[in-house]
């Protein structure tokens, strides 16, 4: 994992040193006097070598000290930190909300496969899959937040908003993030539980005489959503990939919009901060999954061991 | 006419002041130009105000904003606003997300006025020496800081020392302004100026005064002080800054309670703002992407004319426009009006090919415009042998240029030229526009850059800017522009001390920017602002400041 992470901090640098402009230059605007412009360089090391900033750089990664804001002069931790805290509880809006209803309507459209509502299921899917957060998000703000008022055009809740009052500021962009991932979500359960229903262990289970609710819990879906699980542990970085578009329009302060605040302001500490948390939350995310599916599936776990 | 009380001014008349009256009377200024200069001469509204009515001239109204009698106390008022891209402080700020918020709390010695002029803001008056070498600035007495304290000379002394050693460095050095009284600033200049206040004024956003013990970068989120209408409560970059009612403003105490600038870096975020009805107000926006709010009944958008415009540049010393005839054909081949109507919905004045905007008090409106004419365009191309001519126009992919260089292109096409546009991000526009300056080259301008293209310029109090960088000493004149003649007019211009002196060298730099064509400027746009129906009182300059204190809610 470390490697990964120091992997990680490389390439960010690369990117970031080989994005065009000068640093002082877009920070100060494009009248500012040249000596200011270089006397900023100077102020944040970027007219220094380039090796000396790559080790700079890495040490910052693995101490998680991103220095300062170009911009705001503010300390990146800080900054990178509460956008995650709010990005964290939009994703989670968004998880609570898609899983259930995905995972559900996958077992229903194995249950009843080629039937209408399987193709229902199988085809919104694949549509609302298709379809980027942004856009989707874009005509949820412009349907019911500008037009029908009936959710906001700006997500950041008040200071003192009660978990109710979050909701209903939280409510649209999860949504938007929902459809994107329930089409996904939706089908891969939908062939696991196929794949289980077809299996001599649950023709098994059935002859032995088990309810039809006993073989689905215990035997269908406790193989079918491993490869579920692994999908939706993927989708952890993937939200948090997609959440940049759905913040965007909603005007949130999460990571997204921070990220893309940085890229349009050259504000390397900040982008730097965001993309090594973001990967962070990735290898995690990954690890839980793993483990998880390591949990629910005995094979796995004995064979690690042997 | 009846007598003309000069006593009523309060304090000894100076030449500028004199001749500027003595023209009001002898009919050679108009009213309204009276007034906007007499205003920044330091002259009390009052005191204009009675000249005017001695000479009989006050039948207009008066330039009150209106509405703000209709205006509830109460409320709180949220503005969509720019992201603040630095911190909160107001000597080191950059960006006018930044200015909006901090210029809601601490406040210049010279405020905005009508068109480009300024108004009595922290300081009553001001008034020049003969020679515009000294300024005394008289300080309004009774102002309050929000964190204790009440403003005094001291604190005026101390900013403009600060101010001295970086923002007004060209201007004066530090211990040149002095406190002659409590409530009186004395301050001499490096160089004699008659347009000094411009400096301490909306028009230099730094020079906010600040008090005396507010050491250089200092962010106002830290120490929440001010003189303004609103303090600051709360501040959180990544989402809004909040403010609360002064109740104790020299200005009177506002009708709204609070105030709320919701931040956000994308302009259509914001109009969706506004039209769900999250927000009643946005500071700035530009007719491009803004249809939303173009066409909502239930918006008021309002324009503040300024001098802000593009400008077409040609290599006036290279390449395909050194004879000036190409470049006449260029300004003939396109039509104004037109770029003005579709591209900006007419929120403008078209432009006659000189960066002299009609807010300018001196500005020569006898001046013939330029209208466009294809067959004098295609002859003068064809005398220069520039028929046909393909040339490369670089245009920076920033609001509404790249549209306005679009339907240029296809204008420029019915005078036979064949012009390829290449539109760039503004990330590296600006090294192509115009390189390094580099100081050995002059008088050639700027080294190297291209030779054809479009660059943005904001307003300014003054054009001094525009007329030196972009048309003389070459940091920004990538139109590799030398005339001496038309350096002599702005040094002329810029040795006047009054408004009438600068009126002749104006006019001489109107005549030789519009024949010698080293830019094309189609026109000055105005700056757009609005806020929902039932709001009201609200003041902007098109620079970031939103003024507040009258603002409110009517129902």
């Amino acid at each position: 994992m470390l490697v990964t992470l120091w992997l990680l901090a490389t390439i960010v640098f690369l990117l970031v040193s080989v994005l065009p402009g000068n640093v002082g230059r877009k920070v100060l605007g494009p009248f500012a006097p040249e000596a200011e412009v270089q006397r900023y360089n100077q102020a944040i090391g970027t007219d220094r070598p380039l090796l000396q900033q790559y080790f700079t750089s890495i040490r910052r990664a693995f101490t998680l000290d991103f220095g300062k804001s170009y911009g705001t002069r503010e300390d990146v931790r800080d900054m990178v930190l509460d956008a995650l805290g709010r990005s964290g509880k939009l994703a989670l809006l968004a998880f609570v909300l898609t899983i259930p209803i995905s995972i559900v309507a996958g077992i229903i459209a194995a249950r009843r496969q080629d039937k209408i509502t399987d193709r229902v299921i199988v085809n919104a899917g694949l549509a609302s899959s298709s379809i980027p957060e942004f856009v989707t998000a874009s005509v949820l703000l412009s349907i019911f937040a500008v037009q029908l008022g009936w959710g906001k055009a700006f997500a950041n809740p008040p200071d003192n908003a009660g978990p109710i009052e979050q909701l209903q500021y939280l409510v649209l962009p999860a949504t938007a993030m929902a459809i994107a991932y329930f089409g996904y979500i939706a089908r891969m359960t939908r062939a696991g539980v196929i794949t289980a229903l077809h299996a001599d262990y649950t023709r098994t289970a059935t002859m032995k005489g088990l309810s039809k609710r006993q073989v689905m819990v215990r035997h269908v879906l406790r193989n079918a959503l491993a490869p579920t699980i692994t999908v939706i542990s993927v989708q952890i970085g993937y939200l948090f990939g997609g959440i940049i578009g759905v913040e965007k329009v909603f005007n949130y302060a999460g990571l997204g919009s921070l990220m893309l605040g940085a890229v349009g302001a050259h504000d390397v500490p900040v982008l730097q901060g965001a993309v090594m948390l973001v990967g962070m939350i990735y290898m995690v995310s990954t690890l839980l999954a793993d483990l998880l599916i390591a949990y629910l599936n005995p094979r796995i776990r004995l064979g690690a061991t042997k | 006419m009846s007598e003309v009380n000069f006593e009523g001014a309060g304090r000894p008349l100076g030449k500028l002041e004199q001749e500027l009256i003595s023209s009001y009377m002898a009919k050679g200024v108009s009213r309204r130009s009276f007034l906007v200069r007499g205003s920044y001469l330091g002259l009390s509204a009052a005191f204009l105000g009675s000249i005017v009515a001695a000479c009989g001239d006050d039948e207009e109204g008066g330039g009150d904003s209106g509405g703000a009698g209709e205006v509830k106390e109460g409320g709180t008022l949220r503005v969509a606003s720019q992201r603040p891209g630095s911190p909160l402080d107001p000597v080191g700020m950059d960006n006018l997300g930044t200015y909006t918020v901090v210029s809601t709390c601490l406040e210049y010695l010279c405020g905005p006025g009508e068109g480009a002029a300024l108004a009595p803001m922290l300081a009553e008056e001001w008034s020049p020496n003969d020679d515009g070498s000294v300024w005394t600035f008289k300080i309004r007495k009774g102002v309050k800081w929000h964190d204790g304290g009440e403003l005094t000379a001291a604190d005026v002394v101390a900013t403009l020392d600060r101010l001295s050693v970086g923002n007004l460095a060209a201007y004066i050095v530090e211990g040149a302004a002095t406190a002659v009284d409590d409530s009186t600033v004395q301050v001499t200049l490096n160089a004699p100026d008659g347009q000094f206040p411009y400096q301490l004024s909306v028009y230099n956003p730094q020079s906010l005064i600040t008090p005396a013990d507010f050491a250089t970068g200092t962010v106002l989120n830290d120490r929440k002080t001010g003189t303004g209408p609103f303090k600051l409560e709360s501040y959180d970059s990544a989402i809004k800054a909040v403010f609360v009612r002064n109740d104790e403003y020299w200005g009177g105490k506002p009708k709204l309670e609070k105030v709320e600038f919701i931040f956000s870096d994308d302009i259509d975020t914001q109009i969706n703002g506004v039209i769900a009805g999250e927000a009643d107000a946005i500071v700035l926006f530009a007719v491009v992407g803004g249809d939303a709010l173009l066409n909502n009944g239930d918006v008021t958008v309002e324009s503040v004319k300024g001098a802000s415009h593009r400008q077409l540049w040609m290599n006036t010393r290279e390449g395909n426009f050194t004879d000036v005839r190409v470049r006449q054909a260029v300004a003939l081949g396109i039509d104004r009006q037109q770029l003005l109507d579709v591209v900006l919905q007419g929120r403008g004045v078209i432009g006659n090919d000189h960066p002299i905007a009609p807010t300018y008090e001196y500005f020569d409106a006898s001046q013939a415009q330029r209208t466009r004419d294809i067959e004098k365009a295609k002859s003068l191309l064809a005398e220069a042998g520039k028929e046909g001519l393909a040339v490369t126009m670089f245009v920076p992919d920033l609001v509404e240029i790249p549209q306005l260089a679009e339907l240029m292109q296809s204008q420029l096409k019915e005078i036979g030229m064949d012009v390829t546009l290449n539109v760039i991000s503004t990330d590296t526009f600006y090294d192509s526009w115009c390189k390094v300056y580099d100081s050995t080259n002059e008088p050639a301008g700027c080294d190297g850059g291209e030779e054809f293209g479009i660059v943005d310029y904001g307003n300014r109090g003054t054009p001094d800017v525009y007329l030196v960088k972009a048309y003389s000493t070459g940091e920004w004149n990538s139109a590799h522009y030398v005339s001496e003649e038309f350096r002599a007019a702005v040094a002329a211009y810029q040795a006047a001390l009054t408004v009438e002196e600068r009126k002749a060298p104006i006019a001489e730099i109107q005549r030789i920017a519009n024949e010698d064509v080293p830019y094309v400027i189609p026109y000055f746009y105005d700056s757009l602002f609005a806020y929902k129906k039932n709001v009201a009182g609200i003041r902007a300059t098109g620079l970031g400041h939103f003024y507040l204190n009258s603002a409110g809610f009517t129902s």
